[in-house]
């Protein structure tokens, strides 16, 4: 089983509602980090603001944030290597790294969008 | 007095800064010792005096009052509380992530709210069952909790898969994250704060209007999560006594009966003290018991002090200078019941008074002074928003959209989130924002803002812009952000309203370092209501005056670049009239000293 952490921007309050706009992805992936862990996967999240020692004792995080800072989170590892920033991944993908089978998809290009609008 | 009336073990007293809920605390401390009780008093005033009240430095410990028996007293700095909780988060890698990521993390914990729960994780340890706190039969506070914090704290979302767990997920609470007690904790101290048998609530107000409207919201938002042993103490009142033949103090005294009888429904039905003005400091003990005495023969042998003569400038001397731009954005600032509408209308009358078109807005819930403005000049547009229903919409909005997929426990902390006092400053702001860009063409007058911390929230990307601008140096891009309008002075003028009060200044001081963290300069500082301006003749009102003058020297000398003082009127200051007595008041012949 991989392990899926996601490194969350610093956020106010739970759903970001301090921000002029509400992210609805961030909404959306909550939920869908939800439905992931019932199916068995492994994901830890991580809040800039509220666990900022996690992204110093990793060095790939550390790396990151130096290089793209706050504004590149979200970043998410899977087993520990980059997997996707910039967005939150989609339950697609969260499915296809935790290698949960979803019923009634085709899932037909193995490794999904890291480009513009798909899934 | 009632609330002296077999009082339970704890007691709080809470109030919006400069009604005196300190003196107050103090002196039913003093009076519960001299009864032989064991008292501590606990002080989160961030003037705490009662250091120098007591004539002992006190701290954040236990320390007994050597001029009191039986008293002891402990401060808790509600700044220093939170700045240790930043330093707790950020503390680890500060220096080991980059200087950018460590500013916004402490940005994120830099509201009233971390503030606040910073002060009740101080607060906790004397609500619970302790061998601290064994020995006192009262604990007194000159403080409470906010409904919204209580709320949070008794919230399962708050809580769940986080302190528990030790792992962090996006769906908890930012200023929860670095509390250090247990849960348990935590839920006791809410609990003793619920329990009517062991806490009772002092609600702390003058005879104001808007003061009582205000109290009267906070007694509601108390009641409805358990505190229902509520007092009230109309503190400061001005007594028949000291009215003499002075037209100011007679009128100061009928508007305040008026006050008191148009006093909201839910308070008639509390018990409530009265407490008079008194002509001395509140320093020193006797001076304490003398508080809470009703009739004070004291006050009849005071000799009158001399008159106070202040020069200092007016609201239109500095509208002068505003008037010359042309056009922009005027915003007051300031805590509430400083009279920000008042002042915010009468920029907008000196400013239409010379011709110029300016659009005053307003929050103002009472209405009426925006109503009786409208139509009034030829230059003068008027509009009000309702911060209530502003809110309201705005939370339908998030709830609806944001909220739909989460479960029962998600939409109990969205909900809760969304009654924060950022959501309604953020609501009312955006309302606001449609008539902000009128600015350009005209003046355009508001009686409120965000505060700073807000502002840089909101300003993510803008932040953003900027370091793009500057990686791409002076050439090309041409963008403004809201941010950079306001912390523009050409475009922007901040005025921050204050009183001639201790605590009111405090306040004053804080929101201008929280503006200058978002890169905001206040332009200018307001001193509403001042009873030295007015020049009064009654002895208890020259005395007001007296102590007046340090806190409008502290102003002009220390705080402000530039300021004004606003005079307290014989009248409501409503109409065009009385706007603009407001700020003329030297035009006005003076009556004989």
């Amino acid at each position: 089983m991989k392990t899926i952490q996601i490194f969350d921007p610093a956020l106010c309050c739970s759903t970001g509602v301090c921000g002029v706009d509400i992210d609805q992805a961030l909404v959306n992936f909550s939920a869908d980090v939800d439905w992931a862990r019932q199916n068995g996967a492994q994901i830890e999240r991580f809040n800039l603001a509220q666990q900022p020692l996690a992204f110093a004792d990793n060095a790939v995080v550390k790396g990151f944030l130096e290089r793209s800072g706050q504004e590149g989170l979200p970043l998410v590892l899977v087993d520990g290597e980059v997997a996707m920033a910039g967005r939150y991944p989609t339950r697609k993908e969260l499915a296809h790294w935790a290698g949960i089978i979803e019923i009634a998809t085709s899932q037909s290009t193995g490794s999904c969008c890291s480009g513009s609008s798909c899934c | 007095m009632r609330v002296l009336d077999q009082p339970p073990r704890f007691l709080f007293f809470t109030g919006k800064g400069g009604v005196g809920k300190t003196s107050i605390a103090c002196a039913t401390a003093v009076q519960l010792a001299a009864d032989g009780k064991q008292v501590l008093l606990v002080s989160t005033d961030p003037a705490s005096n009662v250091g120098q009240v007591f004539g002992i430095a006190i701290g954040n410990h236990i320390t007994a009052i050597p001029a009191v028996p039986k008293l002891s007293a402990l401060e808790i700095d509600p700044q220093g509380a939170a700045q240790a909780y930043r330093d707790r988060i950020v503390g680890p890698v500060r220096g080991v992530l980059p200087e950018a990521v460590v500013k916004g993390i402490e940005e994120q914990l830099s509201g009233a709210c971390t503030t606040e729960i910073a002060a009740f994780d101080e607060f906790t340890a004397l609500l619970i069952e302790s061998p601290l706190t064994a020995d006192f039969d009262h604990i007194i506070f000159d403080t409470a909790p906010t409904g919204h914090t209580i709320r949070l704290l008794q919230l399962p979302g708050a809580w769940s898969g986080f302190l528990e767990a030790g792992k962090g997920d996006a769906s908890c609470l930012g200023p929860l994250a670095g509390l250090e007690k247990q849960r348990v904790q935590y839920k006791a101290a809410v609990d003793a704060l619920a329990n009517p048998l062991r806490t009772r609530l002092v609600l702390v107000a003058r005879a104001q209007s808007a003061t009582l409207r205000e109290v009267a919201r906070t007694h509601e938002e108390l009641a409805a999560i358990g505190l229902s042993q509520q007092y009230l103490i109309i503190n400061g009142q001005l007594p028949q006594s000291a009215i003499e033949q002075d037209e100011l103090a007679a009128a100061i005294a009928q508007r305040e009966q008026l006050a008191l009888a148009a006093m909201p429904a839910v308070l008639q039905s509390l018990p409530i003290d009265y407490v008079a003005l008194k002509p001395f400091n509140l320093v020193g003990q006797d001076a304490l018991r003398l508080l809470l005495v009703d009739d004070n023969p004291a006050t009849e042998q005071v000799t009158l002090p001399p008159a106070v003569l202040l020069s200092a400038p007016s609201l239109s001397a500095l509208v002068d200078d505003i008037a010359a731009d042309g056009h922009g954005l005027v915003m007051l600032m300031g805590k509430g019941g400083v009279g920000k509408t008042t002042l915010a209308a009468a920029v907008a009358v000196e400013l239409a008074h010379r011709g110029l078109p300016v659009h005053l807005t307003t929050s103002d819930p009472a209405a009426h002074l925006t109503e009786t403005l409208e139509g009034s000049l030829p230059d003068l547009a008027v509009s009000r928003i309702d911060p209530h229903d502003e809110t309201e919409r705005y939370r339908q909005e998030v709830m609806a959209s944001k909220g739909a997929r989460l479960d029962a426990a998600g939409r109990a902390l969205l909900e809760e989130d969304l009654r924060s006092p950022c959501t309604e400053e953020i609501a009312v702001f955006q309302a606001f924002s449609r008539t902000i860009r009128e600015a350009g063409k005209k003046f355009v007058v508001m009686d409120t803002a965000p505060t700073g911390h807000t502002l840089l929230l909101l300003d993510a990307t803008g932040a953003y812009h900027r370091e793009v601008s500057r990686q791409m140096g002076s050439k090309g891009l041409h963008f403004t952000t809201p941010m950079m309008q306001l912390q523009d002075p050409k475009q922007t003028k901040v005025l921050i309203a204050t009183l001639a009060e201790t605590t009111p200044v405090l306040e004053a001081v804080n929101l201008q370092q929280d503006l200058r963290r978002a890169g905001i300069e206040p332009w200018a500082w307001v001193i509403n209501n001042s009873v030295a301006a007015s020049r009064p003749g009654a002895a208890l009102l020259r005395q007001r005056a007296q102590n007046e003058l340090k806190e409008i020297d502290a102003v002009a000398t220390h705080h402000a670049t530039r300021h004004a003082v606003v005079p307290l009127l014989k009248q409501e200051p409503i109409g065009v009239e009385r706007l603009l007595q407001l700020a003329n008041p030297a035009d006005k012949a003076r009556r004989p000293l």
